[in-house]
């Protein structure tokens, strides 16, 4: 592991109007790490996560994702394309099949000819374990497999980050642990991967690190094991003792 | 004139049994009418025969005249949509300005004014910077009137595109964004093929009513199908007779319109 984060947050600000949602955070994350980020809705975990590809726009502050400062569109576009994202509400086209949801972008975006991107699309399908649904429109999928697909989406582009908002949030719960698996399974190929969920599983599994945010700040952070365990804030331990 | 309605909605889905009847009874009306034109044709060949052969033409007029505007309104009409929904506070306003400048004068006096005053005014500058070529600018009918129409159709075209984007959940903007296409890319590949299934009923409906106000550009020296029938109800005194050609005549081109839009939607629905 190099000393330099691949993602470096550093006092970011953001208002929603009046709503400072939020409050100065700081965040380094290292290459191969993953981090779990939790804590109450309206917290701002959801909007720090989205700050780090700018589909969020933050007021004040800097980050800078492998090596390049979110300021102008190229630098925008160029890290988007190092960091894939995975929806709780899956976002996928619904007018695309499963094969055509992860080729386009690579061959729109990273130019790819058909067959390659084809090939790449069969291969990350089988990785997520439903090579049998290239074929299906997302609403022919059940709510597992079309996360599965937007997590084989985002893979095509090859990045060095994925980052997960919540994830499993709008699953049924015999759905879930499929979506896991596959995470469980890029956290253990040394993927860099900010996850803000709370699959308390997952975390011990997986994550080196969890996050409790609240009200736009971070308000403590440990190794999952100890977060969930022996929680030093108020804060803390009064949240875990209603989700856990 | 017509009203814009800025909620799209989609065709509600009957059950089988029921899309098959309206389907028969659509199909019916327009059989009904082919019979009737023939029945009348053939029985009366004095006037009706006499009324179609004159006005003929004039049915091929009314019909590529609506196809080119129409055409050229789903191109501008995009471009004005896109303008609506644009962040730039320039591009905004002018999209804007557009859009309420034209819904607010009737399309007749819009046509008569491509028609007469655009060409003076030319003149005017022509003769003001001493440009020969604009000076003796002479208006040709039929441009101006594909001018006109698309110049007012686009505008509300731009509002049943913005209604049919702005349809379409945030979450695939940023699902798209976020794998590094940029905005045009996201528009053209993921926002547009969506937001077009939205609106098709309603861009139907705006074909149609462009088809049934392409009559207006009869005041302006095309010769439709409305103005032919002036023109023979003028040498022949026998105006019963002559509109209902006329009216049954658009009916047959509405009425194939409307078929087309339906099938049209019915083809273009997700699959399940």
């Amino acid at each position: 592991m190099s000393a330099q984060p691949i993602i470096h947050i550093e006092n970011v600000h953001k208002y929603f109007d009046k709503v400072h949602a939020l409050r100065g955070v700081n965040l380094y994350v290292q290459p191969g790490e993953v981090v779990l980020i939790i804590g109450p809705s309206g917290s701002g975990k959801s909007t720090l996560l989205r700050c780090i590809n700018h589909l969020e726009e933050f007021d004040q502050g800097h980050i800078i994702v492998d090596g390049i400062p979110l300021v102008t569109a190229e630098n925008i576009n160029a890290v988007r394309a190092e960091v894939g994202i995975v929806f709780q509400q899956f976002n996928l086209f619904p007018h695309l099949t499963a094969i055509e949801n992860i080729t386009l972008a690579q061959k729109v975006v990273r130019k790819r000819d058909i067959k390659e991107a084809q090939r790449v699309a069969m291969d990350l399908l089988e990785k997520v374990g439903i090579p049998e649904k290239a074929d299906n429109y997302p609403l022919q999928l059940s709510g597992g497999q079309q996360q599965r697909v937007a997590i084989a989406r985002a893979l095509a582009m090859n990045p060095k980050i994925m980052l997960f908002d919540e994830p499993t949030s709008a699953l049924d719960p015999e759905m879930i642990q499929e979506v896991l698996d596959v995470m469980l399974d890029l956290a253990q190929e040394g993927m860099t991967m900010v996850v803000v969920s709370h699959e308390m599983g997952f975390a011990k599994a997986a994550a080196d690190r969890a996050i409790l945010m609240d009200e736009g700040q971070i308000i403590e952070e440990a190794s999952p094991e100890i977060l969930f365990t022996h929680p030093k804030h108020e804060r803390t331990k009064r949240f875990l003792s209603k989700v856990l | 004139m017509k009203k814009t309605s800025n909620s799209v909605r989609h065709i509600s889905s009957n059950p089988l049994v029921d899309r098959l009847k309206s389907l028969d009874r659509w199909w019916l009306l327009l059989i009904i009418v082919v019979v009737l034109i023939i029945f009348l044709i053939s029985f009366k060949p004095d006037p009706y025969l006499r009324i179609l052969l004159f006005a003929r033409d004039g049915v091929w007029v009314t019909f590529y005249t609506t196809v080119i505007s129409f055409f050229l309104v789903l191109v501008i009409g995009l471009i004005g949509g896109l303008g609506r929904i644009s962040h730039n506070r320039l591009i905004n306003g002018i999209a804007s300005i557009y859009v309420e400048i034209v819904r607010g004068v009737p399309l007749l006096v819009q046509l008569i004014f491509w028609y007469f005053a655009f060409p003076s005014l030319i003149q005017n500058l022509g003769d003001a910077w001493n440009v020969p070529a604009f000076s003796t600018y002479k208006a040709n009918p039929l441009l101006m009137a594909i001018l006109g129409l698309t110049f007012c159709y686009a505008a509300y075209m731009s509002e049943v595109y913005r209604a049919g984007i702005e349809s379409i959940p945030k979450g695939q903007m940023e699902a798209a964004r976020s794998l590094g296409m940029n905005y045009f890319q996201a528009m053209w590949y993921i926002i547009l093929p969506q937001a077009v299934r939205v609106i098709l009923p309603p861009v139907g409906n705006e074909f149609i009513t462009l088809l049934k106000d392409s009559s207006l550009v009869s005041v302006v020296a095309v010769a439709d199908l409305t103005r032919r029938g002036r023109e023979f109800m003028a040498a022949n005194f026998i105006p019963v007779q002559t509109w209902v050609m006329v009216a049954l005549l658009y009916l047959v081109l509405t009425l194939i319109a409307a078929r087309v839009v339906n099938w049209l939607e019915k083809h273009s629905r997700y699959e399940r």
